[in-house]
């Protein structure tokens, strides 16, 4: 983690519970309680981030993007299909914050996504190379598949880094 | 989730007499005229989300809606950072615009939401004929959609659309903007429906 310039968040911006897999830059602003959660390919220069909201699908399958338990296994199946090879693939994730601290007992759905998301990344052995999660703090993220496997996070106070 | 254009229109009926209820009360706190936008009701998908709240700063007053309804789902007050500033301002007689909002800012915001809020639940379940009584108030002072997401995944575990039920009350004196959006949960939505429809026909 290094403390990086203002860059602009510009990309391509994936929604609540929307995936997207590509060598495009992709973008997912104002992460809450939400992860975003990046598969990067360090030999191909590819990528893929989903913007999970919760921790369990409960087997629903109509939004793969949408939870922690559907989301890696469908970048991970994604990548493979875009002729990635499993060992070349890293993971690294920004968000899961506790928004409201007088909500704390209820609304902390922020801390709950980010315990799933590392199970099923442990689960799939895919290695946790990077994050910045948790806090009170909204984020927004920036992916250059180009760049290294790079995430630029901004913090809603202004602060800046690079995962 | 399909709604008919007569739900829709019966919606922001019921966010017109809700919505003028708390515009009231903000317009006698700070002495000054308010005007409100046509109520908009609209159902969005929740990767839209992000095309009506951005990451630009703003105040999120959130209220649980509890009584007969409950959980009911959410009433949220979204007041942009500099509107917020602006108020605050306002009701305790300062005019330093270019600073950060503090816990002083916090607690003037939740009596505002306070206020506004619970007229608008009142006057909205006395048009239903139920109880609908706010929470205490949370707040966060954060990126829009981060706040915004967050109340959502509340709402949202098993659906992928919301109902977007929004109005916006203005002062041009004091230069503030601000946004009552309700976000009924499933339940609440078909309830409020359904006490709509009885009272139309």
């Amino acid at each position: 983690m290094e403390p990086s310039k203002k860059p602009e968040i510009r990309g391509t911006n994936i929604g609540i519970g929307e995936f997207k897999v590509g060598s495009f830059v992709m973008t997912s602003i104002g992460l809450g309680s939400c992860i975003a959660i990046v598969l990067h390919d360090k030999r191909k220069s590819i990528g893929g981030v989903a913007h999970v909201m919760l921790p369990n699908s409960n087997e629903k399958m109509d939004r793969p993007g949408k939870f922690a338990d559907t989301a890696v296994p469908t970048l991970l199946e994604e990548l493979k299909n875009q002729g990635s090879n499993k060992r070349d693939i890293i993971a690294k994730v920004a968000g899961g914050s506790s928004m409201f601290k007088q909500f704390k007992g209820n609304l902390d759905i922020g801390g709950r996504n980010i315990v799933a998301i590392k199970e099923t990344l442990s689960q799939y052995n895919i290695p946790l190379e990077g994050e910045d999660t948790g806090g009170n703090v909204g984020r927004s993220i920036m992916y250059d598949p180009g760049q290294n496997g790079i995430i630029v996070v901004r913090r809603a106070d202004g602060t800046c880094l690079n995962i | 989730m399909e709604l008919t254009e007569a739900q829709l229109d019966a919606m922001k009926e019921l966010g017109n007499i809700g919505a003028s209820h708390a515009a009231t009360s903000l317009s006698t706190m700070l002495m000054s005229e308010i005007y409100m936008t046509v109520p908009e009701a609209k159902v969005i998908d929740i990767s839209d989300i992000s095309e009506h709240f951005g990451d630009e700063i703003a105040a999120l007053v959130v209220f649980e809606i509890q009584g007969e309804i409950s959980p009911g789902g959410y009433v949220i007050l979204h007041i942009p950072k500099e509107s917020a500033i602006n108020l605050t301002n306002t009701m305790l007689g300062s005019n330093d615009t270019d600073r950060e909002l503090n816990e002083m800012d916090e607690s003037a915001l939740l009596e505002v939401g306070n206020i506004m809020v619970s007229q608008f639940l009142d006057a909205t379940a006395t048009l239903l004929g139920v109880v609908m009584l706010p929470s205490p108030p949370a707040i966060a002072i954060d990126m829009s959609h981060a706040a915004f997401e967050s109340i959502v995944a509340q709402v949202a575990v098993d659906i992928n659309e919301i109902i977007l039920f929004k109005t916006e009350l203005k002062s041009m004196t004091h230069d503030i903007e601000s946004t009552i959006v309700m976000l009924p949960d499933e339940n609440t939505l078909k309830t409020i429906l359904s006490l709509l429809e009885k009272i139309i026909s």
